[in-house]
């Protein structure tokens, strides 16, 4: 077909189960609140002091890697590579950096519950930037053009006490991060066309990607972790994905990531939650230790998961192809599951396993939204 | 062990069929939501805050147990099809037979059972209700 004009999809009807499971994905985007837990969440100096921090390489002891080196903005907040690189390899892949206001924990393994902490974590690791809290807080207080965006964002000059500006510099960091949301996707326009009941507009989506969506919503199963309007239910699981990081050393996923967080000074539970309340705090109270943890992690939201290969926590999967062959061929033997019974090997066709990657698809967003920093302007300082 | 979902007629079935099971048990005072559930010792009337019950956010519970006196209750979230619990432990408070468990979360659609295990000098006892978060 050389017209460029899409034939309208042929009727795909959904089951009233299918339609109330398609849903519960959208509206999208939703309401993002400030975060109680950094009193400069959603606060326009402190979104361009973050900016520029996002790009400034001196936060590494080389003075050469910045959070932009990982996480690029022309390549959808991430690098393309399997495995990261800082200053060394790492040992997991760099997220892309969007919809991270809705996230319930941070890192592959929860390893940090909020994103300031997590905006520190590789400042505190070697292997990527490893400038740590001196080093970041001397930094902050000798450059004039830094200095300058640390008052205008907190309303103080930065003080003596290392630490506060270590967190600050990671809550300026949030801020920038948070305004961070994907645009509208051709999904949305299916899903609230679904939900209006207009025929037309739920024409318009392809059938590929209907079938697709019907197989994810169904047969997959891919809606008990990939729940909601980001595609996540935030929580963790066992994909059934080798997780040796080298010949005998093995990544322990989420079973390390709460062993960390108990040893943390930088939770929500600490000192540096700005929220007296501890609103926000419950999960790390109450998150629990199993050994079934072991090679669990974070489940990825799904928009935009077109632009951002290779998947899984460390890039083992070249091609959301290569995903839906994977869950399609799953050795459930490899799961670590301690008696679970979610993932099932879906033994999908050749054709099902093209439905499911064009409805995935549809996740990309149509054009990227404006954030607010660049509604705002930049003001950090000059 | 009964099962049974929150909701009007669903409510009004549970309310017949608990009967007979264990302690008679009225709807504590000032409740107008919630469920009964009833063990062998013990019957307990439950509702969760917010109502319903979210997918993949934190709730409390507040219960109210009728039965001989009780010295410890234990809440937890199973998901039978799955053959999985919770991710988070919650904390209960008891006051008498009345108790609040905070830092529950489902955090996947689909049948989940919440059980208060009872234990007290009357022996123990384990209260199973079914649920489907919305």
């Amino acid at each position: 077909m050389l017209s460029g004009i899409a034939a309208p999809a042929p009727a795909l009807d959904f089951t009233a189960e299918e339609e109330r499971r398609i849903l519960r994905h959208g509206p999208w985007p939703p309401a993002l609140l400030p975060d109680p837990s950094n009193r400069v969440s959603g606060k326009p100096a402190a979104i361009a002091f973050g900016r520029a921090l996002f790009f400034e390489p001196r936060l590494s002891t080389s003075g050469a890697v910045s959070c932009a080196t990982c996480h690029r903005p022309d390549r959808t907040w991430t690098d393309g590579l399997p495995r990261s690189r800082g200053q060394r390899i790492v040992d997991r892949n760099a997220p892309g950096l969007f919809n991270l206001g809705f996230n319930r924990w941070f890192g592959w393994d929860g390893a940090q519950d909020s994103l300031w902490a997590q905006n520190l974590r590789p400042l505190l690791d070697a292997r990527e930037m490893g400038v740590g809290p001196g080093g970041a807080a001397r930094l902050v207080r000798s450059d004039r053009r830094l200095s300058c965006g640390y008052r205008r964002a907190f309303g103080a000059a930065p003080g003596a006490d290392d630490a506060r500006i270590f967190v600050d510099l990671g809550k300026a960091l949030a801020a920038f991060l948070e305004t961070r949301v994907t645009g509208r996707a051709p999904f949305d326009d299916f899903r609230d066309a679904l939900a209006r009941g207009d025929a037309a507009g739920r024409a318009r989506y392809p059938a590929a990607a209907k079938r697709g969506l019907r197989l994810f919503v169904g047969r997959g199963n891919c809606t008990f972790c990939h729940f909601g309007p980001a595609f996540t239910n935030g929580e963790f699981a066992d994909a059934g994905v080798p997780h040796f990081v080298e010949p005998g050393r093995v990544d322990p996923g989420r079973h390390g990531g709460i062993r960390k967080l108990r040893r943390s000074p930088y939770t929500l539970l600490g000192r540096f939650n700005d929220d007296a309340r501890r609103s926000t705090a419950a999960k790390t109270r109450h998150v629990r230790l199993r050994q079934s943890n072991f090679g669990e992690f974070r489940v990825p939201g799904l928009r935009n998961v077109a632009l951002t290969a290779p998947y899984m926590h460390a890039g083992s999967h070249e091609t959301l192809a290569d995903v839906a062959r994977h869950y399609s061929t799953i050795d459930e033997e490899r799961l670590h599951a301690a008696g679970e019974r979610i993932l099932r090997r879906l033994d999908l066709s050749a054709r099902q396993r093209a439905d499911l990657v064009a409805f995935l698809e549809t996740l990309t967003e149509k054009e990227p939204r404006r954030q607010s920093v660049e509604k705002t302007g930049n003001a950090v300082c000059r | 062990m009964a099962r049974w979902r929150l909701g009007g007629p669903v409510l009004a079935a549970a309310l017949v069929l608990a009967v007979g099971q264990a302690a008679a048990c009225p709807r504590p005072e000032g409740w107008t939501g919630g469920a009964s559930i009833a063990g062998e010792t013990w019957t307990a009337w439950w509702r969760s805050e917010p109502a319903p019950i979210p997918v993949g956010a934190h709730f409390s519970i507040r219960f109210h147990l009728c039965g001989p006196p009780v010295g410890r209750v234990g809440v937890r979230g199973w998901m039978p099809d799955h053959r999985h619990g919770m991710n988070y432990r919650p904390a209960v408070t008891l006051d008498g037979l009345s108790g609040k468990a905070e830092g529950l979360m489902f955090h996947m659609p689909g049948r989940w059972q919440l059980i208060l295990h009872v234990r007290g000098a009357a022996g123990r006892d384990k209260l199973t209700a079914e649920t489907v978060p919305e």
